[in-house]
């Protein structure tokens, strides 16, 4: 397999050996440190099993952070929660291990390659390996923050290290200066030290740089910043805010250069399904729904307000429905939420015009003239067959909770948010919870605003019978709920 | 663009302003347009520094005319001649030259630098002034300014590292800081915002509470400087917080007073002090701030609450003398600025720079105050001067006839320095320009 691909490649006018050579670094040294601000590219060869697989593998990183960034989780959270993940997809160690820097270096390349097409895809992913970053940063020996600091001094040339010397000299001066946003940096990371703690953990731990003023105007505003001589005199506790600016800026301008220069890459016939499948099947790190056609086969106009498909539904698309069945009819933003999720369940868009059509004209209050007039359009639009015929896809809960929240008979929305207590509680013991222990956990969930983990809680109640292995799954999705709700029925039935 | 406002002019001595014709006979023969050129352009000879910089006049009329530009000196002053406006002020150096904006698109019309800029005005000094109100001044009052200066310029220079600065009276009842150090040029208007903020520790309208502990360096270093002169400025020269027995509760002494109360952390030393000053029957503010301590050594048990009083009085020094700056004078880089050695419409005044640290005047008299700005030239004054000025020495310029003699030296000296340091650098990058080439 792999001559194979090597003698394809032979011929190709873009990997001529002349213009390899000059491209070749030393590796060893370009990698001396494990982390990288990922300035030059990779140049030696890889398989394209390497390829796909090492990309895969950073992208399951990436999604779990972008999972961990959605329940707004503390980068200390998130540290904890990749931690296993790193370690089995993407380790890198502090013995030179060329293999594992090689596989972070090429893995973050061939992902530039893969987001870098829109907006959209480049600021998810600027802001997770951002994060990534920062949390590998982290778990960094202090010795190896400071060789990382000097590897990249001629990108950092402002930056200086203070000697101890001159730290002696002004420490009354640097304390006093940095006292408050020590304090507050400390207690950000859950520890609360008092004002003698602070000033031994300055004296003894702390290191400062020093940078130009310019750099760092927002310390000098709120001076949280000794300044002397046109110099911030920076902690080093502080400093991962301002390398990871200086890597989210080089990224960003990265990968507009990607993205500028990838039509150059279009008559690479191997790389590009490749890159389009990768950017498709993971496209916005959202969870994507799967349509086998055996399980959809019994998603039909008059099945899904049947018991047997609707007690599947999670709460929001519950209300939504009961709505729609109540008052024949259903607002803009409601029936944008419900007709994506129906979508998204498998319902086709014919089965979906003789649902809507269904709902809305039962009543006698519309005729199917009208409905036809203003409202087919509307669903016609979601399955992409009008207008821009964007093929849109189900809303995820971030999106659901970013709409305007819904006025008065509007019924889109996520309930754990717009319910009142009464009701959502109410709401919930018809769904058949009722113990006061459970339902108070979930009110405090709703209380911290998190209504995702709230809505999780209320899956894992309510198919506490059917979870066999405690899966520590995070629902962010209205069609991940209903999904994994079918999978669990299904196997219990086939168990039966 | 906002420009200092001529309230009351009639009422105020509106025999001081000048003529028109007063105004061109300066124009022709004092104002020192080969300094504020050179200064401007940063070298002896044109730049684009100086050729694509914004003027903007102020008419008679009251019309307010941007966006004019020089080609040279000659082209200056000639211009400024004709058009004899009330005063000029110096703007940004653009991308183009702002008199062709008219033929371009809008979107190359941009800011490319200007000296940094700080002004402080004696009115906003209101609350504490007890010797003037508005637009007068004393020399009194001028202390202010004085201190205020110094504060601002020890922070430019030893926070910063800037080395090129000059004051400039306003003519009136402020004063005006300009930085002129390239790096201050280039900064772009978030830095310039976070200097502003940075030295503008009371925050928007005075904002009262406790300033944070422990006191950053730059306010440590402030408090020293002002706490020696607190004694003399606000206690005894201001005593906004005398009270006697004739004056009426609602009166602004015992709103300031109250003012001052509020600043107290200890409820019950607050009150006890009010009930003692209540009593008084003349009772100054010297009183009272020695009332401060003998009473909280009655009234405060525990250490910690002596350390909350000291730290308050600290605030209260500050708050009532540290200097109050117009943040968007210095934020934007497009404002407008007044320039040195124009004629204060109002008064008459000459805009000359001045040393915070030290009179520049020949008059001893001024020593005392640094700068006074009652005994500066006046257009009136040294128009007289130049008159009768009859040794006969054609040698001289006719500036150096004049009061303004010391205030354009001082100035020239500011300009050399800065055009010296100028020229290295631009020599500097001449000679790498060189070695890149092979």
């Amino acid at each position: 397999m792999f001559r194979q691909v090597k003698r394809r490649t032979a011929g190709r006018r873009n990997f001529e050996e002349s213009n390899n050579k000059k491209l070749d670094y030393d590796l060893p040294k370009l990698y001396s440190c494990r982390l990288s601000f990922y300035d030059l590219p990779p140049t030696r060869e890889i398989t394209l099993e390497e390829f796909e697989k090492w990309a895969i593998d950073r992208l399951k990183i990436l999604i779990e952070i972008e999972s961990c960034n959605a329940r707004s989780k503390s980068l200390k959270e998130i540290e904890s929660s990749i931690r296993g993940l790193l370690l089995k997809y993407l380790p890198l160690s502090e013995n030179q291990n060329i293999e594992e820097r090689m596989k972070d270096h090429y893995s973050h390349y061939i992902l530039r390659l893969v987001f870098c097409r829109t907006e959209e895809l480049r600021k998810k992913f600027i802001k997770n390996e951002t994060i990534l970053f920062k949390v590998r940063y982290n778990s960094l020996q202090p010795r190896e923050q400071q060789e990382f600091i000097e590897l990249n001094k001629y990108k950092l040339s402002s930056w200086e290290y203070v000697t101890p010397q001159e730290k002696s000299e002004l420490f009354d001066k640097l304390f006093a200066s940095s006292y408050l946003m020590l304090k507050s940096h400390f207690l950000s990371g859950g520890e609360n030290l008092t004002y003698d703690e602070v000033k031994q953990h300055v004296l003894i731990k702390e290191n400062f740089i020093k940078l130009p003023f310019e750099k760092i105007t927002n310390l000098v505003g709120t001076r949280s910043i000794y300044l002397h001589n046109g110099y911030g005199y920076l902690p080093t506790s502080l400093q991962l805010n301002l390398l990871s600016i200086e890597f989210q800026e080089n990224l960003s301008l990265q990968l507009m250069k990607t993205f500028q220069t990838i039509p150059r890459l279009e008559e690479d016939d191997r790389l590009l399904p490749l890159l389009n499948n990768l950017s498709k099947s993971f496209s916005s790190f959202k969870y994507d729904t799967e349509m086998d056609p055996a399980l959809i086969s019994d998603i039909n106009a008059t099945s899904i307000t049947s018991n047997s498909i609707s007690k599947h539904f999670p709460l929001c698309a519950k209300h939504l429905q009961n709505n729609l069945i109540a008052n024949s009819h259903l607002k803009y933003g409601g029936r944008q939420q419900l007709g994506l999720f129906l979508k998204g369940i498998g319902l086709n868009v014919d089965e979906a015009i003789k649902y809507w059509s269904h709902q809305f004209t039962k009543g006698g209050s519309m005729t199917v003239d009208t409905f036809n007039k203003e409202y087919k359009y509307n669903i016609r639009h979601q399955y992409g067959l009008e207008g821009a015929r964007i093929n849109y896809k189900p809303w995820d809960c971030s999106t659901i909770l970013s709409k305007p929240r819904p006025n008065k008979n509007e019924y889109h929305g996520c309930p754990y948010r717009d319910f009142s207590i009464d009701k959502l509680v109410s709401s919930l013991n018809s769904m058949g919870i009722n113990d006061q222990q459970e339902l108070n956990s979930i009110v405090d969930d709703v209380g911290r605003h998190d209504y995702t983990i709230a809505c999780t809680r209320v899956f894992e109640l309510t198919h506490k019978s059917q979870i066999k292995n405690s899966q520590d799954s995070h629902i962010n999705h209205p069609n991940l709920y209903f999904d994994r709700s079918r999978l669990l029925e299904r196997g219990q039935n086939k168990e039966a | 663009m906002p420009v200092e406002q001529f309230e009351d002019e009639s009422i105020n001595k509106g025999s001081k302003k000048p003529s028109e014709s007063d105004m061109l006979y300066y124009y022709k023969r004092l104002l020192p347009f080969r300094q504020i050129f050179q200064w401007l352009s940063h070298s002896p000879k044109p730049t684009k520094d100086f050729t694509f910089r914004e003027f903007a006049y102020e008419h008679r009329s009251g019309a307010y005319q941007r966006y004019n530009s020089y080609t040279s000196l000659e082209d200056f002053k000639q211009t400024v001649i004709n058009a004899n406006p009330t005063r000029f002020e110096i703007g940004a150096v653009y991308k183009i030259n702002p008199k062709d904006r008219k033929n371009l698109p809008k979107s190359v019309m941009k800011p490319v630098s200007k000296e940094l800029v700080f002004d402080i005005d004696l009115t906003d000094y209101d609350d504490i002034r007890t010797c003037c109100q508005g637009t007068d001044i004393c020399c009194k009052c001028w202390k202010f300014i004085q201190v205020g200066s110094k504060i601002i310029e020890f922070s430019l220079r030893q926070d910063f590292g800037f080395q090129h600065l000059i004051w400039v009276f306003s003519g009136r009842r402020g004063a005006h800081c300009w930085i002129s150090d390239i790096r201050a040029r280039n900064l772009d208007e978030n830095s310039r915002r976070s200097i502003v903020e940075y030295l503008d520790i009371l925050g928007k309208n005075g904002n009262k509470k406790s300033i944070k502990k422990p006191y950053h360096p730059h306010i440590e270093r402030s408090f020293e400087i002002l706490k020696n002169e607190f004694n003399n400025i606000v206690l005894t020269d201001q005593d906004p917080w005398f009270t006697d027995s004739t004056m009426s509760s609602d009166s602004k002494n015992w709103k300031c007073v109250d003012d001052l109360l509020s600043f107290i952390p200890n409820k019950e030393l607050s009150k006890e002090l009010k009930s003692k000053w209540q009593k008084d029957i003349h009772s100054t503010s010297k009183d009272k701030w020695e009332d401060i301590n003998t009473i909280a050594s009655k009234v405060l048990k525990s250490k910690s609450e002596v350390n909350y009083l000291n730290d308050a009085k600290k605030d209260i020094i500050i708050y009532f003398m540290y200097p109050r700056l117009d943040i968007e004078v210095s934020r934007q880089i497009i404002h407008l600025l007044k320039s040195p050695f124009c004629i204060h419409p109002g008064t008459g005044n000459v805009c000359v720079p001045f040393n915070p640290f030290k009179n520049i005047s020949d008059n001893k008299e001024d020593d005392e105050y640094g700068f006074n700005p009652l005994n500066s030239p006046n257009i009136r004054d040294i128009q007289n001067e130049l008159e009768n000025y009859n040794k006969g020495n054609n040698e001289l310029h006719d500036w150096e006839k004049t009061s303004l003699k010391p205030y354009i030296e001082y100035f020239s000296h500011f300009v050399n320095e800065l055009t010296k340091e100028e020229l290295k650098k631009r020599s500097r990058d001449n000679e790498n320009e060189n070695n890149l080439e092979f």
